[in-house]
């Protein structure tokens, strides 16, 4: 038993290229003969048979886009984006913003204050910068971890905190979905939900909508984030098609971070990454490295300008790092190296990277670091106390807004049912007592 | 029946900009010719094609409905729903409740070919509405005929919730009526009494609607060689015929009135009798009419099994089957 488990990782740890690779010999196109091409196809007519693998042989890969190497010195021949010193501080104080709002849920959530979180160091400030040239004109649909593109749209800490507890300040959902799932319409912020996927024939839809919009023609894009794990989903190839042949302005953004839970990005595919499939949807596609956040702000600049020039889909590979575990129920070091995931955040760090640039360009020092992080802290701090202290929303609204329009008698029947059963064991049943405290309206509203 | 589809979806593209129709092969008209001429008068942009992907089909429609435009999409037959299950349960049904009602997808209407059609075997026959009673959220309708389908399929897209729109094949061709040319309305989870009667309620939807018709007409007058099954006294028996043509949410007040006043319920459907429809309907009428009951509710359904092919006059409930039925209640 033990031997078997053993072959398993050592198999686990093998990159699957290495022996992939001795199978697939160079690719070139055999010479097109004189036969024309077949009529549902625009491919040349060969008489050399030969396969093709154009992903996993040593030639085929999608190059890493880069700016700054991993100290924030610009690379040979990089381009920087535009970029002054009121701007990038914006920029770091943003990225300093997620892990302290992070870690401060993270440790409540140790405390068992809310029942759920899903954290990551977040390199999407580049992306969300570039998405919205004009405050709120942009549409995007989240994932899981897309906190960042809301505070930088200026959603708030409050807002990420009062959806975190649920509580009756919550607009993204009347404290009925699980923490981090957010949602705004006034920021252009479709509502978070758990299916993985789910959300990207959805955005390739708001891109069609987009689209027909004649006061959002040829100036908004859809965008849509996830993760290389969802890529695997159904959904992912749905969105990519119909993106690609209906049309849609829209921004597929992939962040590849390595892991989906436990599993391997190996695990997940054996091609070149999630970047390789685009071509073959027929969207131009860029692979950018994210833990460079100037390198994201011009893939996704340049993407944007695409996406709208054309009205087509673009798809934008950002290669992450995953350092946090995947949620608070997750323990990764059951799955990986503490020391792998150590040398990663001091060598590969995008917070780190970003702030020597701008050391280097003497917009930032120690000091101001160091009273960046004080403040942070505090703003959190403040809003968390804030938000633990208020009462949920009604409990009323267990049963509100699963219709528009006439409410059916099924959801009234059961609602007056519940407020019946209140008024009899409310105040005898001890799990009901001290839990209707928490609600605003106490149950008392339900039988309205 | 196929041109009432097509006249309503004609209605509302031309009043409202921003209503598109899109699916399988709807641009050349439909494989049920539910969309011809559509694309010709209105154009690619707002009559396409799409990619061969249910579950594609579904989320591009609710990324569509979630700016606020009418997205009407076809599944080509409802057998192949399945694969859009999740964006259906999931994601339409939950949409507006889970954003706290700040977004919503009422324009979305799913409108899709079901029931049998005498040949269609195990992938063009079968009639999923059960699978979908408990996505609370959206809404199911199943009309009867063309009238019905127009004045329903209106309603449905301007609804101002996402609604699963499934049209009994077998009728497209073979049911034929006047339909009013101009925009009306049939409203939404109100079953329709077809034959008043007080001694039998007789409830069922879409391509069954017929059967129990004949069924009745049998009862009434049966052919010289059904005459010595059907006893002489049942014959001025009177059934009253309730058409549902919502089936989520239901009527149930239009059902359990009826049931009260003739104490005994018969449900036909086709799909199979195990978590069908007409489980949910029999468990709520026995709970509000059990004192006025004077015989078990019956439910006579496709048997459970799949739709085999060659075996499909004994698997769905025909005349004889629901005459049968009728008699057996009446006579408990």
């Amino acid at each position: 038993m033990i031997r078997v488990v053993r072959c398993l990782r050592h198999l686990r740890n093998t990159p699957l290229r290495s022996w992939r690779a001795l199978s697939t010999a160079a690719t070139t196109i055999p010479t097109a003969s004189n036969q024309g091409a077949l009529p549902t196809s625009r491919s040349p007519i060969v008489s050399e048979l030969r396969f093709f693998d154009s992903v996993t042989n040593e030639q085929g890969h999608i190059p890493t886009y880069r700016v700054l190497d991993g100290v924030g010195i610009p690379v040979e021949g990089g381009q920087l984006p535009e970029i002054n010193e009121e701007f990038a501080r914006r920029l770091y104080e943003h990225m300093v913003l997620l892990p302290t709002v992070d870690n401060v849920l993270y440790n409540v959530q140790r405390q068992g204050k809310i029942s759920f979180y899903y954290g990551e160091e977040a390199t999407i400030i580049g992306s969300a910068a570039m998405l919205a040239p004009d405050d709120d004109l942009k549409l995007e649909i989240g994932q899981y971890r897309e906190m960042g593109v809301l505070l930088w749209r200026g959603f708030g800490i409050d807002a990420i905190m009062a959806q975190c507890f649920g509580n009756l300040e919550d607009k993204s959902g009347k404290g009925r979905q699980m923490p981090m799932h957010f949602g705004s319409p006034e920021h252009h912020f479709h509502t978070i939900s758990s299916p993985l996927a789910t959300q990207i024939p959805q955005a390739a839809g708001v891109g069609y909508a987009l689209r027909r919009d004649p006061a959002r023609r040829d100036k908004n894009v859809a965008c849509v984030y996830f993760g290389e794990g969802a890529a695997s989903e159904g959904d992912f190839h749905a969105g990519m098609l119909l993106a690609s042949t209906i049309s849609c302005p829209t921004i597929f953004l992939a962040r590849n971070n390595g892991f989906a839970i436990s599993t391997p990005a190996h695990e997940q595919y054996a091609g070149d990454g999630i970047a390789a499939r685009g071509p073959g949807y027929g969207i131009d596609t860029v692979r950018v490295d994210g833990n460079d956040i100037l390198a994201v702000m011009n893939a996704v600049k340049e993407a944007r300008r695409r996406c709208l020039a054309s009205g087509r889909a673009v798809l934008v590979e950002a290669m992450t790092y995953r350092v946090g575990h995947h949620s608070t129920s997750d323990d990764s070091f059951a799955y990986r190296g503490r020391q792998e995931v150590d040398n990663k955040k001091k060598i590969d760090n995008p917070i780190m990277r970003f702030r020597l640039f701008m050391e280097s360009r003497g917009w930032w020092n120690d000091q101001e670091e160091d009273a960046l992080k004080s403040r942070l802290k505090k703003d959190v701090l403040t809003t968390l106390r804030k938000a633990e202290s208020l009462k949920q929303s009604d409990l009323r609204d267990l049963f509100t807004d699963v219709y528009a329009g006439e409410e059916p008698w099924n959801l009234r029947e059961q609602r007056e049912e519940l407020a019946g059963l209140i008024r009899k064991y409310g105040e005898a049943w001890q799990p009901w007592q001290s839990e209707l405290k928490r609600f605003r309206d106490e149950g008392k509203k339900l039988a309205d | 029946m196929y041109q009432a589809v097509r006249d309503a979806l004609s209605i509302v593209l031309a009043k409202d900009d921003t209503a598109v129709v899109f699916g399988e092969d709807v641009a050349f008209g439909g494989v049920f010719r539910c969309t011809m001429g559509l694309a010709e008068e209105f154009g690619r942009e707002r009559v396409f094609n799409t990619p061969l992907t249910e579950q594609g089909i579904a989320g591009f429609g609710i990324g569509l409905a979630s700016m606020g435009h009418t997205a009407i999409a076809e599944i080509q037959f409802a057998d192949y729903i399945f694969p859009a299950f999740d964006q259906i349960v999931n994601e339409a049904a939950k949409y507006r409740y889970r954003a706290g009602g700040q977004f919503s997808i009422g324009g979305l209407t799913i409108r899709t070919p079901t029931m049998a059609v005498g040949h269609g075997g195990l992938y063009h026959s079968q009639s999923p509405e059960g699978f979908f009673l408990g996505a609370s959220g959206i809404k199911i309708v199943i009309p009867r005929s063309p009238i019905q389908c127009k004045g329903l399929l209106l309603t449905s897209i301007r609804d101002p919730n996402p609604v699963l729109f499934m049209e009994p094949k077998i009728l497209y061709r073979s049911a034929v009526e006047q339909v009013p040319i101009d925009d009306f309305n049939i409203p939404l989870s109100r079953a329709e009494t077809l034959m008043p009667g007080s001694d039998l309620t007789l409830l069922t939807w879409g391509t069954p609607v017929y059967h129990c018709e004949s069924a009745i007409s049998l009862l009434r007058s049966p052919p010289p060689t059904l005459e010595p099954l059907v006893p002489p006294s049942l014959r001025s028996a009177t059934v009253e015929l309730i058409d549902l043509r919502t089936i989520l949410p239901w009527d149930i007040e239009t059902i359990v009135e009826s049931v009260k006043r003739t104490r005994r319920l018969v449900i036909v459907h086709e799909a199979g009798m195990t978590g069908g429809v007409g489980a949910e309907i029999a468990a709520e009428v026995q709970k509000r009419a059990f004192l006025r009951l004077e015989a078990p509710i019956r439910r006579i359904t496709g048997w459970d099994v799949p739709a085999a092919l060659q075996y499909e006059k004994f698997n769905m409930p025909d005349p004889i089957r629901i005459l049968d039925g009728i008699m057996e209640t009446l006579t408990y």
